[in-house]
């Protein structure tokens, strides 16, 4: 039997949200790791912490729905997972290893 | 005091940097030959033989060109069909329609169509995108554009139109006149031509969907 | 620019390249001004300006002001970081003036001879017809000979004196960007072959290799102007290099989707053009913590001054850092995968993207890089931002955003009406060029264009008094 996949169309009223969603996936990824950052450089307060994962968590919901709208395949949708859990590390690797190298160089 | 740990060291981030690099670069280069073996130009005997070419030899002026809904890969794909007349003729030797092949695709250049038009979709957009425009129902024996020239057939209106832009006037952003020659035109539309067989994996989308003329199925 | 505070000649060279980058760069304004009036009102300087050669002097104008920029930036930080004069200094004025001329000979002819018959004569010497790099054979030749002179100053300056991490990237970065100029430089009668090669040449220097200049002139700022730890502060660069090189250049599939090139790249394009939006994050989080950090450890010391040497200059590298992510990351996310991409490819979308990551990314960073010219050039120790810089920063800033929403919106009328609806016909692109909304925002465009102009000339205002203001420390 031959498969018969015809892409699926995206709905004319679906651009729109897949535009803002996906505008929204990097602003509130830049929040995220913009908050831990500065929290780590003592710019802003301690207590703040908790909204840098709150942004992340908006960041994923944003990204899902960006992927449901333009029906991104099922490899694509577990290189998206794979993609957040990585984002969720990043900046806490890279301000281990900042960290380290401070440590090194003047105390 | 801190033990000295890779991460922190200078010297393995540089040499991370040079390896993914290296890597990435290999990685396009063998993507790269792969995909110049795929696109290189098919010829005569390609076109005779019915073997499918991503892009097909010149000789394709010989023949219909369509655009047609593909149900396995799920998008369009120009579909070569029988012999069509162009310019009259349809017996173009491979010399002949490569010829003027060359002749339009530097007259593309000459001309700086990319400055106003999109070619594959790339260029500036300011007139209308070229890729599938051999295939434009305008153009076509129903079509306002062929109609507005007072010719009988795609090429020899898309000629017309080339060599007297200002002429006909379509809205009112006008095409300019660029001093195109006869030749030059015919050579133009039988590079547009040629580009229209090329496989683009369904780019431009639904094309010409609302005027129902071309896949239309 | 009075040099006589200069007492490097690389340094003085550096203000020439600065100098003539910025006459390009009104250049490059005021042909986007008539190409935008043209959208509004077709008519005008019809058949004699027409839209294809506004447009060249355009796009043209912006890439050679910026490579202009890039140069004199490099000859600029070259004796800072090398410790040493830059070595064959006479060899690179020569070249200064080969490659002006060359440029002013090739603009007269975009405007005075504009096209010609379809024969190599005309891809010699009057145009190329590629977008972006239109500029005839002979002048390739001499953009060669010009950029192997350049990256030969600097090969031989890095390795005579001391070589830095930023100078390591520098050499190897520029030597990539000129070779890859190679690939643009044969004729093919394939359009898919000649796409294939001229995305090597546009996508591998905006998403690539000028990228990582623009990290290495981030890195010399932020340790000129902040006092940032070099060790640190290089680190963070090598790791830019990784996540640029890494996901820019297989990102170069997002350009391979719709030109004849096989389908594989969908997925390669996809994955690794998600992956690019990383690296400006990163580099936005490396100014911000150095930033944060220096300024920590003053307040530290119980000084509570900024550390800040060059106000004008930071903030145009801080706006760099954002319009980078802003522009290049988040506009250009919009419309890369490919199931978007089918409708948004070759629309205003790609447009808007272009204009604010352009600016972002690149326009923002050199400005700062004049900026530090001036400061030098005048022997200025903390440089303050006057009235006029503040309006150009804020002029040219709001009208480029203004731009890009503007292109923006236009781009998806353009995708819902000529692409989703109608498909890319004759007929179906005036319907949506015709529509309210379309129309609309390209008169917004044009008013924009025109907030951008006038906070040029506030900057050229700036630059050229700027360094008798008496507001300064010297």
């Amino acid at each position: 039997m031959i498969e018969t996949v015809i892409r699926p169309e995206i709905a004319l009223n679906d651009f729109l949200p897949i535009f803002v969603s996906s505008a929204f996936v990097l602003i509130f990824g830049a929040f995220y790791v913009g908050i831990y950052t500065a929290v780590k450089v003592e710019i802003l307060k301690k207590w703040t912490m908790p909204f840098a994962y709150l942004f992340w968590g908006l960041t994923c919901y944003m990204l899902y729905i960006m992927g449901s709208l333009m029906h991104v395949g099922e490899f694509t949708a577990k290189a998206l997972v794979v993609a957040m859990i990585g984002y969720l590390m990043l900046p806490h690797a890279v301000y281990y290893m900042q960290h380290r190298v401070h440590e090194e160089n003047e105390h | 005091m801190a033990n000295k740990s890779v991460w922190s060291d200078n010297r393995f981030w540089q040499r991370s940097a040079a390896w993914v690099t290296g890597f990435a670069s290999v990685l396009l280069i063998w993507l790269t030959f792969d995909t110049s073996a795929q696109i290189s130009m098919g010829n005569d005997a390609d076109l005779k033989n019915g073997v499918t070419k991503r892009v097909p030899g010149p000789t394709v002026i010989n023949y219909k060109i369509t655009y047609e809904m593909d149900t396995k890969r799920g998008h369009e794909v120009p579909v070569i069909g029988g012999k069509e007349k162009f310019f009259g003729r349809d017996d173009y030797s491979e010399e002949e329609a490569g010829a003027l092949l060359h002749l339009g695709k530097l007259g593309s250049q000459a001309k700086n169509c990319m400055d106003c038009h999109t070619l594959l979709g790339n260029g500036a957009y300011y007139a209308p995108d070229l890729t599938k425009s051999w295939l434009d129902p305008a153009w076509g024996p129903e079509g306002s554009l062929q109609a507005m020239t007072g010719k009988n057939t795609r090429e020899e209106a898309m000629a017309e139109f080339l060599q007297h832009p200002s002429q006909y006037p379509t809205h009112e952003r006008m095409m300019p006149n660029l001093g195109i020659t006869a030749e030059e035109a015919k050579g133009l539309v039988a590079f547009l031509k040629h580009m229209s067989s090329i496989d683009t994996n369904g780019f431009p989308r639904n094309f010409g969907k609302i005027q129902g003329a071309v896949h239309g199925k | 620019m009075a040099n006589n505070h200069l007492t490097s000649e690389s340094k003085q060279l550096a203000t020439w390249y600065f100098t003539f980058a910025a006459i390009l760069f009104g250049a490059q304004l005021l042909f986007g001004l008539v190409a935008a009036i043209q959208y509004v009102m077709p008519g005008f300087l019809f058949e004699i300006i027409d839209f294809s050669i506004a447009r060249i002097l355009h796009i043209n104008a912006l890439v050679v002001w910026m490579v202009f920029a890039m140069f004199g930036s490099v000859y600029w930080l070259l004796p800072d970081e090398t410790g040493i004069e830059t070595v064959g200094i006479k060899i690179g004025k020569l070249l200064f003036w080969i490659f002006a001329a060359a440029i002013v000979v090739v603009v007269l002819v975009y405007l005075l001879v504009q096209v010609g018959p379809a024969d190599e004569t005309t891809i010699w010497f009057i145009t190329e017809g590629r977008e972006y790099i239109e500029a005839p054979r002979w002048a390739d030749f001499g953009i060669v000979v010009v950029a192997l002179g350049f990256v030969g100053n600097l090969f031989l300056t890095g390795m005579k004196g001391k070589q830095t991490g930023i100078v390591t990237v520098l050499m190897a970065d520029m030597i990539a960007f000129s070779g890859l100029y190679l690939a643009g430089m044969f004729f093919t009668d394939n359009i898919s072959v000649d796409q294939y090669w001229w995305w090597w040449v546009i996508h591998l220097w905006v998403e690539a290799t000028w990228e990582v200049f623009v990290g290495a002139i981030a890195a010399y700022g932020l340790i000129t102007m902040l006092g940032a730890h070099r060790k640190t502060v290089e680190m963070w660069l090598w790791i830019e290099v990784s996540m640029l090189f890494g996901s820019g250049i297989l990102g170069m599939g997002h350009h391979y989707f719709w030109i004849g090139t096989p389908e594989y790249w969908w997925e390669i394009g996809a994955l690794f053009s998600a992956l690019e939006p990383l690296p400006l994050v990163a580099m936005f989080i490396h100014v911000l913590y150095d930033w944060g950090k220096t300024q920590g450890e003053q307040n530290a010391q119980g000084k509570d001054v900024s550390v800040i040497n060059n106000k004008p200059a930071f903030t145009w590298f801080v706006l760099n850092a954002f319009g980078n992510f802003l522009g290049a990351g988040i506009w250009g996310f919009f419309h890369t995968l490919p199931q978007v991409n089918l409708y948004t490819h070759g629309t205003q979308f790609t447009s808007a993207h272009g204009h604010l990551a352009f600016f972002g990314a690149y326009a923002t960073i050199l400005i700062g890089m004049m900026y530090m010219g001036i400061q030098g050039s005048n022997g200025i120790k903390v440089m303050k931002n006057t009235k006029a810089s503040i309006w150009a920063v804020s002029l040219i800033t709001s009208g480029v955003v203004g731009m890009t929403v503007s292109l923006t919106i236009a781009g998806y009328v353009q995708v819902l009406v000529s692409r989703a609806q109608m498909g890319a016909t004759w007929a179906a692109y005036f319907d949506g060029q015709s529509g309210m909304w379309f129309t609309q925002a390209m008169d917004w465009r044009l008013f924009m264009g025109a907030v951008t102009f006038a906070g040029f000339l506030f900057l050229i205002k700036d630059f050229l008094s700027t360094g008798k203001d008496a507001q300064h420390e010297h």
